[in-house]
């Protein structure tokens, strides 16, 4: 019986993995002398720069921050980083600059801009959810010629070093402009590349995510407080229980079917819990849910 | 298998088709059966003559010249053909076997003489096209080459598991009433081929090649279900929106409920 071509030989995966690792490594090299930039500071901004910090791929030394106020430039200074209220100044300094205002302030801040001194060519990394690599290069391109974009749909577990990250290539970034945003985001989040196709589609089942997941915690907690479980103990166990058996899938490498059958005993408790969820369609719910925050997403951005 | 006189006792559909997978097995010779039947279903004795086999009316004669009996009647009955044949029972022989609904080991070693051999079994409809699930369980007295011989038995109109008699309620509920099930899918799924412009008998051919092929790739690739049924999802492809409408359906639940209801029904029937 053949296998499909879909399917990775492990000597292959072996192969790619090692490529991955001689090129992260070699980047993060690079990395070490290069400024960074953050236009806006707020929690997404905070989250990554911590993260690249704590993984030593960035010295505090070489970032630079802007934001309109102090209010959030006041947690950074901590770290040793430059801030500034002037944009301009971030963009003109730094080789790679994360574009992380609010995505409806975006326009304003670039009308704001003037156009890049010099030879200068930072790469502009966008995490702002709903503006296209076309309209991002389309809008840097009255600041610099053939602007370098990347643009990434980072989500809020980043905070934690837990995140989930996609990122696209815009028509002048290179494959080594992919891999330098690859191993900085690697620091804080599962981050891979894909086609700008499957944003809308990654934005319902990651982006979204996290609020579905809440949702699910505290209603096990719920359920938990029901039968008798003090309220504390039965929230910790429910965030807890939800982390480890997302570990059990990232890390056995069986199919979810599989580890569900595994702990589904016959006529047992678990199964006989499984027959409730069935009932109440859950897995019909969840793709539901996928799809409806997915096809928001699309209206949203043809809409910008 | 040298000769080894076999009785079928009684009228049941599944008989004269069991008999024939027996038969092309080679487990047994045809001039080795003994089909027995009341003459209401002459019709059943002639489909087991052509077949090669001896014929009679008599349950008594039949089993007393056998190796193993096989006791093919409604559940309601078989108490009263045990009581027919136990005065030619011992524990030397014959091996007694039902294949009726509902019927334990305990009420057959009541009836029939102390220390008789008996297996309890549960094939399944397509038995008859050689593709049963079959069940068996062992009696008290049952040795392990009667164990043997009924597995082969089985083997012969498809395939045989050996299992405790507290499954066969759930048994019952899965694999018994499971074909009816599935004739409601492959239906349905005609349905859907016709509704989106396909000639019916074709959508119906269709669908049950496609249950068919499905359960051969599970069989025979031992893959998890689910991990089939993501090689065939490619993304935003047709048959996620398909598999997406039955998870909306609650289908899973229903198989689910399927399966409870049906053994529910078995375990009270049982009187449990």
């Amino acid at each position: 019986m053949g296998v499909s071509d879909d399917v990775v030989q492990p000597k292959q995966a072996e192969a790619v993995v090692q490529d991955t690792i001689i090129h992260l490594e070699t980047t993060k090299d690079c990395l070490k002398p290069a400024k960074i930039g953050f236009v806006g500071s707020g929690n997404m901004a905070q989250a990554l720069l911590n993260g690249f910090v704590n993984k030593g791929l960035v010295e505090a030394s070489n970032v630079w921050a802007s934001a309109p106020s102090d209010r959030n430039l006041a947690k950074l200074k901590p770290l040793g980083v430059h801030t500034t209220h002037d944009n301009g100044l971030v963009i003109q300094e730094c080789d790679i600059v994360f574009l992380s205002v609010k995505p409806h302030l975006f326009i304003e801040v670039n009308a704001g801009l003037s156009p890049i001194e010099g030879d200068h060519k930072p790469l502009f990394i966008s995490i702002m959810t709903g503006i296209s690599i076309e309209k991002l290069e389309q809008m840097l391109s009255g600041i610099v010629q053939n602007p370098r974009v990347v643009r990434t749909m980072p989500n809020t577990p980043c905070m934690v070093s837990q995140g989930c990250c996609v990122y696209c290539l815009g028509s002048n970034a290179t494959d080594a402009d992919g891999i330098i945003v690859k191993t900085m985001l690697s620091s804080v989040a599962l981050c891979e590349q894909v086609p700008e196709s499957q944003l809308d589609g990654i934005c319902g089942l990651a982006g979204s995510g996290p609020a579905y997941i809440y949702a699910v915690i505290e209603a096990l907690a719920d359920g938990g407080v029901k039968m008798g479980i003090p309220r504390q103990l039965a929230q910790s166990m429910a965030a807890q229980m939800v982390k480890g058996a997302a570990t059990m899938v990232l890390e056995s490498g069986k199919h979810p079917g599989q580890l569900k059958d595994e702990v589904c005993s016959p006529g047992g408790t678990t199964i006989t819990a499984m027959h409730k969820l069935e009932t109440g369609g859950l897995r019909g719910t969840l793709m539901s849910a996928v799809e409806a925050s997915a096809q928001r997403s699309k209206e949203l951005g043809k809409h910008n | 298998m040298g000769g080894m006189p076999l009785t079928f006792a009684g009228r049941m559909k599944l008989v004269p088709e069991a008999c024939q997978g027996i038969l092309t097995s080679r487990i047994v010779k045809a001039e080795n059966i003994i089909a027995s039947c009341p003459k209401t279903d002459q019709h059943l004795l002639d489909q087991m003559k052509v077949m090669g086999c001896e014929t009679t009316n008599n349950n008594v004669e039949a089993a007393g010249s056998s190796d193993v009996v096989l006791v093919g009647v409604k559940p309601n009955i078989v108490p009263r053909v045990l009581h027919d044949i136990k005065s030619c029972v011992t524990p030397k022989s014959p091996l007694v076997t039902s294949v009726a609904l509902g019927v334990t080991i305990d009420s057959m070693e009541s009836i029939l003489p102390d220390a008789s051999r008996v297996i309890r079994t549960m094939p399944n409809i397509p038995a008859l096209v050689n593709c049963g699930a079959s069940v068996y369980s062992k009696g008290t007295y049952a040795t392990a080459d009667d164990v043997t011989l009924t597995k082969r038995l089985l083997l012969s109109v498809g395939t045989a598991d050996e299992v405790p008699e507290t499954f066969m309620d759930a048994i019952t509920g899965l694999s018994g009433a499971g074909p009816a099930y599935v004739f409601v899918v492959l239906e349905a799924l005609a349905d859907g081929g016709v509704k989106m412009g396909l000639p019916r008998p074709l959508a119906q051919k269709l669908a049950a090649q496609t249950i068919m092929g499905a359960a051969k790739m599970a069989i025979e690739t031992g893959k998890h279900p689910g991990q089939l049924k993501d090689e065939v999802c490619s993304p935003g492809g047709c048959t996620i929106q398909g598999v997406a409408a039955l998870e909306a359906g609650g289908v899973r639940a229903s198989f689910i409920d399927a399966v409870t209801q049906a053994t529910l029904k078995s375990l009270q029937t049982a009187g449990k």
